[in-house]
C-alpha cells in the first residue's frame, strides 16, 4: 500500500507496470505509443527520495491560563458554586472529627473567596476552641506534607535560553532542528536522510534520526505514512529531491551531534523555526507544526 | 480612605468578588416553594477550571490519532456506492411494498465503511459511561442505595448539579422485559452515569492516576483474539469497554477515605464512547483511550 502511494506520488514508473494483473494489454495503437514514451526516462531524471523526521517534545507543563480565562473560570465556578446541590456531611465525616473541622475551614474559606468577605454569617464559637481546631488542622496539614514549595515553573534552561534544553518552554510543544551544512553553506533542517533499496520510508525514518542524531535517546515514529513532502527547486542537471516528513516523539534522553556534517542543534517552538529556516522550507512545515 | 484604596485593589483582581453586590429589589417569589426566582430563565455554566487532560489532547493526541488512523482516498473522486448483492424482495411487489424488507442475509451494520478522514472527524472522546448491575436489588431495592451513593461520591454528579442543565446525574437502569422468575419490566436492576466534559476527563485522570497503577493482576484492559470477527456491531460503534470488580473501588480516593460507610461495594462497568463510526471504528477508539495511559494487553 505504502510502497504503491509512493509509486503514485513520484509518477515516473513506466504504465506497463502499473496495469492491474488479470487485463488484457490492449493492441490500439495509442497504448503503444504511451509505452514507448514512458520507456525512454534516463537514470539521472530519476527522483531522490529521503525522510525527515520531526521530533517533538510535548508540552510538560499545564498551559498558565490568560487574564481572560482567569476571570471567565472564576465567574463559572462562583455560579457553580451558587447552584451546586448541598453537600452531604454527615455521609463524609463522622461528627466532630478533624477531618470535617478542616473541611469547614476549608470551605469557609472558599465561600469567602467567592462571594466575598460579608457573605458568610460571622460564628458564634468558643475562640478558645476556634483557637484549638485551627492549631489541630494545621497540624495536621503538617504531618501530611502539605505547604511544601512547589517547583519553579520557569526553568534554568528558561532564564538563560539554553535551546539545546530539553526542559526549556514546558507549555509549549518544541521540535528538534539541526544545523547542517549542504551544498557548501549551513542550513536549519530537521533530521533528514536518504532511502536506501529496500527499505520502508518510516523504517528508514528512524534510522536515519539515530544516524544524525545518535542512539542516546528513545523516540517513536508516530504511524507508517508520511505526513508531508517537500520538493525543493532542483539544480540544473540534477535531480528532483522528494523529502517525506515524519513526527516522531522524544520519550527520554539527548540529542548528540557529530560536530561534522551535522554541526549544531537546537529545541525550538513554531516562532523560533520559522526565523532560522528557508522560506520555501517553512511553507511546507509550518502547517505540520503546533502552534501551542 | 483606606478602605476605598483596598476596595479597589479587591476589585481589580479577577477572579475575587469585593463584595456581594448591595440588594435593591427583593426577588419575586415561587408561590408553591417560596423559593426566589432569579431575573434570568437559564444560569448556565460552562468550563469552571482548566483542564490537563483535555489540553493534552488538543496539544498532542488529536494530531498523532489524524496521522494515524489517516486513510488515504483520492481528493476530488467520489466514493463508489456498496454493489446490492444482497437480494431484497421486490419493494414494487404488493406483498413486500409495506413490510420490513432487509436484505437477504442478514445486517450489513457491521459492514459499513468508516466516513472519509478528515481533521475534524479526528476521534475523540464523547463520553464515558458508568454503569453498574445490582443482582440483589431485585429482592431488595434498598440495595441500590449504596451503589448510588458510589457513583455520586466516584463523579460528583446529581441532576442538574452546579446548573448544568444537560447533566442527569446517576440514573436509575430498569428491567426492560420479563425473563421468567428473574427479571420483570420497570423493577430497577442498576445505577448509571453519563460523564461529559470536565467531569468526564477528571473520572480518567483519577482512574488512570490512582486506580489502574494500583491493580495487582491488572496489566491491561485485555484485546480479542486477532481471529476475532471484525464485521460485529460492538466493532463499528467505536467504544471502548471494561469493568473493575468490587475489590478494585477502594482505591478511588473519593470511596478510600469512608469505605465504611458503604455496605457494600459493587463492581463498575466502564465503556468510553467516542465518536468514531464505521469499519475499524474499534481500534481507533483503543487508539484514543491508550494515549489517555489506559493500558491495553494481547492475550
Amino acid at each position: 500500500m505504502l510502497s504503491r502511494h509512493v509509486l503514485k506520488q513520484v509518477g515516473s514508473c513506466p504504465r506497463a507496470a502499473r496495469r492491474a494483473f488479470a487485463t488484457e494489454v490492449s493492441s490500439s495503437p495509442a497504448s503503444s505509443e504511451n509505452v514507448a514514451q514512458s520507456v525512454r526516462p534516463k537514470k539521472s531524471e530519476k527522483p531522490r527520495i529521503s525522510t525527515a523526521v520531526i521530533l517533538n517534545r510535548s508540552p510538560i507543563l499545564t498551559k498558565a491560563p490568560t487574564p481572560f480565562e482567569t476571570a471567565f473560570y472564576s465567574y463559572q465556578a462562583r455560579i457553580r458554586r451558587a447552584l451546586s446541590n448541598p453537600f452531604p456531611h454527615d455521609f463524609y465525616f463522622k461528627q466532630g472529627s478533624l477531618l470535617q473541622t478542616r473541611f469547614n475551614l476549608e470551605e469557609r474559606q472558599r465561600e469567602k473567596r467567592a462571594f466575598g468577605p460579608s457573605f458568610l454569617p460571622t460564628e458564634d464559637v468558643d475562640p478558645e476552641k476556634a483557637a484549638a481546631d485551627k492549631a489541630a488542622v494545621e497540624q495536621l496539614a503538617q504531618q501530611e506534607g502539605e505547604g511544601e514549595e512547589l517547583t519553579s515553573r520557569t526553568h534554568k534552561a528558561d532564564l538563560t535560553n539554553d535551546v539545546k534544553s530539553l526542559d526549556r518552554k514546558g507549555q509549549r510543544n518544541l521540535y528538534l532542528l539541526l544545523l547542517a551544512e549542504e551544498n557548501g553553506k549551513d542550513v536549519w533542517r530537521f533530521p533528514q536522510g536518504g532511502l536506501e533499496k529496500g527499505d520502508l520510508l518510516h523504517q528508514a525514518a528512524q534510522k536515519d534520526l539515530f544516524a544524525e542524531c545518535g542512539e542516546q535517546m528513545d523516540t517513536w515514529i508516530v504511524g507508517r505514512n508520511p505526513i508531508g513532502v517537500y520538493k525543493p527547486k532542483p539544480a540544473s542537471n540534477e535531480p528532483q529531491d522528494h523529502v517525506f516528513f515524519f513526527k516522531g516523539h522524544i520519550m527520554a534522553g539527548q540529542v548528540h551531534v557529530d560536530g561534522q556534517r551535522v554541526k549544531d542543534f537546537a529545541w525550538l517552538t513554531k516562532e523560533e523555526i520559522g526565523e532560522k529556516v528557508d522560506k520555501d522550507y517553512w511553507e511546507v512545515v509550518s502547517d505540520i507544526l503546533s502552534d501551542c | 480612605m483606606a478602605t476605598t484604596s483596598s476596595a479597589s485593589r479587591v476589585a481589580y483582581r479577577l477572579n475575587r468578588f469585593g463584595r456581594a453586590p448591595r440588594i435593591t429589589k427583593s426577588l419575586r417569589k415561587d408561590r408553591a416553594t417560596h423559593l426566589p426566582i432569579p431575573h434570568v430563565p437559564v444560569l448556565t455554566t460552562r468550563e469552571f477550571a482548566p483542564n490537563r487532560l483535555k489540553d493534552h489532547y488538543h496539544t498532542t493526541l488529536a494530531d498523532d490519532l489524524m496521522y494515524l488512523t489517516y486513510t488515504h482516498e483520492p481528493s476530488g473522486v467520489e466514493r463508489k456506492a456498496p454493489r446490492q448483492i444482497r437480494l431484497k424482495f421486490d419493494p414494487e411487489d404488493p406483498y413486500s411494498k409495506f413490510r420490513h424488507n432487509p436484505p437477504v442475509g442478514g445486517s450489513q451494520v457491521g459492514k459499513k465503511p468508516a466516513p472519509p478522514s478528515t481533521p475534524e472527524d479526528t476521534v475523540r472522546l464523547e463520553k464515558i459511561q458508568i454503569h453498574t448491575f445490582i443482582k440483589e436489588s431485585l429482592q431488595n431495592k434498598s440495595a441500590l442505595l449504596s451503589p448510588i451513593m458510589m457513583l455520586r461520591a466516584l463523579t460528583g454528579e446529581t441532576a442538574k448539579g452546579g446548573g448544568q442543565h444537560a447533566v442527569e446525574g446517576i440514573q436509575l437502569v430498569k428491567g426492560r422485559k420479563a425473563v421468567g422468575g428473574w427479571i420483570r419490566p420497570g423493577v430497577p436492576v442498576g445505577a448509571k452515569v453519563d460523564l461529559r466534559g470536565q467531569s468526564m476527563y477528571d473520572f480518567l485522570n483519577t482512574l488512570t492516576e490512582f486506580v489502574l497503577p494500583r491493580l495487582r493482576d491488572f496489566n491491561g484492559i485485555v484485546l480479542p483474539p486477532k481471529s476475532s470477527s471484525s464485521t460485529t456491531p460492538s466493532t463499528v460503534s467505536g467504544v471502548v469497554s471494561f469493568g473493575l470488580p468490587p475489590e478494585a473501588m477502594v482505591f478511588f480516593p473519593q470511596l478510600e477515605v469512608n469505605v465504611d460507610a458503604y455496605p457494600m461495594l459493587s463492581g463498575i462497568h466502564i465503556h468510553f464512547v467516542t465518536n468514531a463510526k464505521g469499519k475499524g471504528a474499534q481500534d481507533k477508539a483503543r487508539a484514543l483511550v491508550s494515549g489517555f495511559q489506559v493500558p491495553f494487553v494481547r492475550r
